[in-house]
């Protein structure tokens, strides 16, 4: 072949890596916002808020960074089989990183707007488990991603169940306690439930798209869903 | 994203809609046919399953050395079969073996079968011309005769049958399928030479199909084109599946992805000791499925440019 095609086509498996690392730390930032939002609901602490929303830009800017950076690689490489799986599958799961840091930032101006949340002891104690259990599945998707481990997706599915049921919980609680929190606030605290059900399902969505970067196939069967 | 930031505080409701949009996106494509439909009906889109032509567990030696070893598959009409793989794998060697163009090397030898429509065309009764005339071939380098345009498209007919008397309607024809005709059609006379590479290479397509080929074999036709050329001989490759079964021998792994409908994938395997090289079929499948997710990692690492 061409002389030097080694070198372009090792700058080609380089650039790969780069958009690889750069969607986990990209990831990894969603990920820290998920974890702020948490504690500045739980905690009443406004200035974890304001943070997540200004960590948002950043978030913004990344991901249309290695966007545009998948989108020149696959003009110029014209990628094929492992490495178009991999580009495609890529520009999907950015988006579901980047999904779940609009969702993170949604509760957080929640919180802003309320000035803090005075939680009934019952309905912390819930959000406290649904935001570890969205969180916990988000770092898993992560890391199926990371390590491009295909036999996450199944794992997750599973898993993903146990965080609706507690936002089936959380629905019911609100339910009974509406009355005493206001009308407001239980609006405002269902759209966390939902909020969180989402990241999770991102989650699950990032471990199906490692399956098909790696299998050529979508495990669950279908493509994911549209989130 | 930042427009939907602006919107958070309507997520949950903004959802909802979405999916009365998608029952409502059902609805309407329940009642008009689907694009996939569409292009299913379109003439000529079905897939052949007829086999035109079988390979056997050929293996093509000369002298001594295998040059291609032990290739089995079947080729589809109305199909493009593009055999894709490294300098050396015997790819180019295997299309010449499928024409009995390989006769005129007297040191080379076929083993196993090829079977054209189920017969042998190696069986000592077939005539090797007669072979020739039903599976045509088109070369890397455009190779008109240096005669006339008309006569370089006269040549397979006149050469069949002398006494041919419809020559003019049969070399239109031919240049009209090689998409040639308006650019010649007042100069007929003129030498084939005086025309640039792309047409010259129409042209040898042109006398390729003036002997009412079934199959048309075509090694690396366009390596010595340019991009323009090149994309008007692969439109025309898609014209010419109508009519003809195509087997293109390539270098350009993105020409084999873009026209073919099923590729075959040749490794070569080096013997130090001996100095041989001889090649093997890796895999034969969809192109789609070559391109997107093959079977085996020789051939991912080789379309991915991973060899060396």
């Amino acid at each position: 072949m061409h002389p030097d095609h080694d070198e372009t086509r090792s700058r080609f498996s380089e650039s790969l890596e780069a958009v690889h690392r750069g969607t986990l730390e990209l990831g990894a930032l969603v990920l820290e916002n998920t974890r702020r939002t948490a504690e500045a609901m739980l905690e009443n602490r406004l200035d974890l808020a304001h943070q997540v929303v200004e960590a948002d830009t950043e978030i913004d800017k990344r991901y249309a960074g290695l966007e545009r950076r998948v989108f020149e690689i696959m003009a110029r490489q014209q990628p094929v089989a492992g490495d178009l799986r991999f580009l495609v599958a890529v520009t999907r799961i950015l988006y579901e990183i980047e999904r779940s840091g609009d969702l993170a930032v949604n509760a957080a101006k929640g919180i802003i707007r309320r000035d803090g949340y005075a939680l009934p002891p019952d309905i912390h104690a819930l959000i406290a488990r649904l935001t570890r259990g969205a969180t916990a599945l988000f770092a898993r998707g992560l890391d199926a991603f990371g390590d491009l481990d295909p036999s996450q997706a199944t794992v997750l599915d599973r898993d993903d169940d146990e965080v609706d049921d507690l936002v089936g919980d959380l629905y019911s609680a609100i339910a009974k306690s509406s009355d005493v929190m206001g009308f407001d606030l239980a609006v405002e605290l269902s759209r966390v439930g939902r909020y969180m059900e989402r990241i999770a399902d991102h989650a699950v969505n990032i471990a199906e798209h490692v399956a098909f970067i790696v299998t050529g196939s979508f495990p669950l069967g279908e493509e994911p869903e549209g989130s | 994203m930042n427009d939907r930031d602006a919107s958070s505080a309507n997520e949950a409701p903004a959802e909802e809609s979405r999916v009365l949009d998608e029952s409502a996106v059902r609805e309407a494509k329940k009642a008009s046919p689907s694009l996939v439909t569409l292009r299913a009906q379109e003439p000529g889109r079905e897939r052949d399953t007829e086999v035109v032509l079988t390979l056997d567990d050929v293996t093509c030696y000369y002298g001594a050395f295998a040059a291609v070893s032990g290739v089995s598959f079947d080729i589809a009409k109305h199909d493009i079969t593009a055999l894709i793989g490294p300098s050396g794998c015997g790819k180019s060697t295997l299309l010449r073996t499928l024409n009995r163009m390989n006769d005129l090397i007297p040191t080379a030898r076929v083993v196993g079968r090829v079977l054209y429509h189920g017969e042998d065309i190696y069986d000592p009764e077939v005539d090797p011309v007669e072979v020739r005339r039903r599976i045509g071939m088109v070369f890397q380098k455009p190779n008109p005769f240096p005669k006339s345009i008309y006569d370089n498209v006269a040549f397979g007919p006149r050469l069949n049958n002398p006494k041919a008397k419809d020559l003019d309607d049969i070399v239109e024809q031919s240049l009209r399928r090689a998409a040639l005709w308006d650019e010649v059609k007042d100069k007929l006379g003129e030498s084939g030479y005086a025309l640039s590479g792309g047409q010259q290479q129409r042209l040898c397509i042109a006398r390729a199909i003036a002997t009412e080929p079934d199959v048309v074999l075509m090694d690396e036709p366009c390596s010595a084109l340019d991009p323009i050329a090149t994309l008007r001989i692969e439109e025309l490759m898609f014209e010419l599946k109508k009519d003809y079964t195509i087997i293109i021998v390539t270098h350009n792994m993105q020409q084999a992805a873009r026209v073919s409908d099923r590729t075959a994938f040749f490794t070569v395997d080096v013997d130090d000791a001996l100095g041989a090289r001889t090649g093997r079929l890796v895999e034969f499948d969809d192109t789609g499925k070559i391109f997107t997710r093959p079977t085996h990692k020789a051939t991912e690492d080789y379309i991915t440019g991973r060899f060396g």
